[in-house]
Order: structure tokens, then sequence, then C-alpha cells
């Protein structure tokens, strides 16, 4: 019978090498719905994102996406893949504005495997870009991975 | 302008209770369908005890924590209007689960202010230390927003 943990192990240091790359996830394209649901859900209520009139006011023509749902678009990747108690730590620079239909591909590569007080820990870079491949984020992670067998 | 000043300037502490419903909001709107978020059941039939922490969750922390933050930001002189994200990075150091109850202390790590050819832009590091019921430290968010002035 399976025990359940805090934190259950996804994937094992022993099964990643330098190089890989981290499966990628496309979004569909992102919604005015989505936005108005992400602004409630995260409490970022800028009308920047959820009021058309307001984007034009300042000149960035129309909606603009939360950079952070892009970020978890990029989360979302990084939980499917070392499952989200494994990571340490995960930044982003904000890179490109995201627009309504915008269709964003997520990816990321291994760049870097080490050892620390016998924890086994992966690093990577990670990206988000559109249809048209210009990208919205660019970012790293790092996650603890447990050896196989320990 | 930036007030140069105000680097190391803290904001009052924040206190938020960590709630699997709001996880699952979370999730939902990100479009994450996996079973993980959504109830404690489904979260033990894939081995964990409880609904783990969403990636970026802890954007959640600091709206919801802080909802006085925009206010805090004007009182430094920064316009929220007009504010951009530049930069966001979480370092998890330790398990947060649903029912922990996080106190969240803003600190003003850096500020400058940088002219360009569409006028001035503000670039503000803030930075967000995370500590839970027992006083361990948890997570710390660290931020860079840009206000164009």
């Amino acid at each position: 019978m399976a025990t359940n943990t805090a934190a259950p192990a996804k994937m094992y240091y022993e099964d990643v090498q330098v190089g890989d790359a981290v499966p990628k996830l496309t979004k569909g394209g992102v919604t005015h719905q989505q936005l108005v649901r992400y602004a409630g859900a995260s409490g970022d209520f800028n009308p920047l994102h959820t009021n058309p009139k307001f984007g034009e006011l300042i000149g960035v023509g129309g909606i603009i996406a939360h950079g952070m749902l892009i970020m978890g678009f990029v989360g979302q990747m990084l939980s499917d893949y070392v499952g989200p108690t494994a990571l340490k730590k995960f930044g982003v620079r904000f890179k490109g504005m995201t627009h309504l239909d915008d269709v964003i591909t997520c990816t990321g590569t291994i760049t870097e495997k080490y050892e620390q007080d016998g924890q086994g820990y992966i690093a990577g870079k990670v990206q988000a870009a559109d249809q048209d491949g210009d990208v919205k984020v660019a970012g790293t992670f790092v996650a603890a991975l447990p050896h196989r067998g320990a | 302008m930036f007030d140069k000043s105000k680097i190391g300037h803290s904001f009052p502490p924040f206190i938020i209770e960590v709630e699997r419903g709001k996880i699952r909001e979370l999730a939902i709107a990100i479009g994450d369908d996996n079973p993980i978020y959504q109830s404690r059941a489904a979260a033990q039939e894939a081995g964990y005890d409880d609904v783990p922490l969403f990636p970026t969750a802890a954007t959640m922390f600091g709206f919801w924590g802080n909802t006085n933050l925009g206010g805090e930001l004007l009182g430094l002189g920064l316009n929220v209007m007009r504010i951009l994200h530049g930069e966001e990075e979480y370092e998890y150091l330790a398990l947060i689960q649903p029912g922990d109850v996080l106190t969240g202390v803003t600190t003003i790590a850096d500020g400058k202010t940088r002219q360009g050819s569409g006028g001035s832009m503000d670039i503000v590091t803030m930075e967000t230390r995370y500590t839970n019921q027992r006083g361990e430290p948890v997570l710390n968010a660290r931020e860079v927003v840009i206000v164009r002035e």
C-alpha cells in the first residue's frame, strides 16, 4: 500500500541529464474570461488586464495579460515535470506583453546537475513564447530530486 | 523619481491563511487541470498528504494578504496605475500546506530612476519574506516593478 507524504517523488536525480528538454506545454489562446478569472484568483485587479478601454487609454492597445498568468503557465509545465513540492527556486523576467488570443508555448532545458549534502539538485532554464516566437517570459528554476532507491 | 532613502523600508506585516479553495481557483484560472490542485482526496490519490502549493501561489499571498500594497506604494510616490512587472522570483524554503498561517513582510530592497527616450521610469525591487505559524521561514518572493512617470 502506498504511503502518502507531504512531498512525494515524481522523478529521480538519476533520471535527468544535462541537456534534457523539459516536456513542453502549449496553452490555448488567452481569453478575456481567463484574465477576469485570473484577476479574481490572484487578487491582481489592475484594470490593464480586464478593461479594454484602460489599455487603450495608456497606449498599450487593449487588454494585456497578467505577466504572472504566463509565469503560471511555466509553473504548470514545471509542476507536470518535477512536481510542485520539488521546486526550490523559480524566477522569471517579463520580456514582452501577451495579448488576447496569443497561444503560449512553454519550453525548458536542464543546464546543471549537482549534489549538496547528499541531496540531488537539477537546474534549468525556461521560457514562454507566443505563436510568432516572441518571448514573453524567460527564467530559471532549481529542483531537489531524491536518489533512486534511497 | 524614486526616493532612495526608502531602500530598506519595510511595510507592516500581513497575515494570510493558506486555503485549498484558493489554490484550486488559481489552478483553474491558469488552466492547469492536474487533479492534485482540485481536492485533498485527489491529492492523496496521487500520494500527497494534502493539496500542494501551486508554484506561483505566492502571488495570491501578496495581493490577497496585503490588499493595501497599492496604497503603500502610492505612499512612496509610485503610481500603481502605471506599474509594469519586470521580474518575479520565488525561493521555496520549506513545505507550505493548506491551513498554514503565514506572516509576510515586504521590504523595498532596491530602487533607482532611469531616463529613457519616453521619459523617466522607476525600477523598484521588493522582497517579501514569509514565515509560518511556527516562525519558520518558508518562502521568499522577490519582485521587480517598473513604474513609468
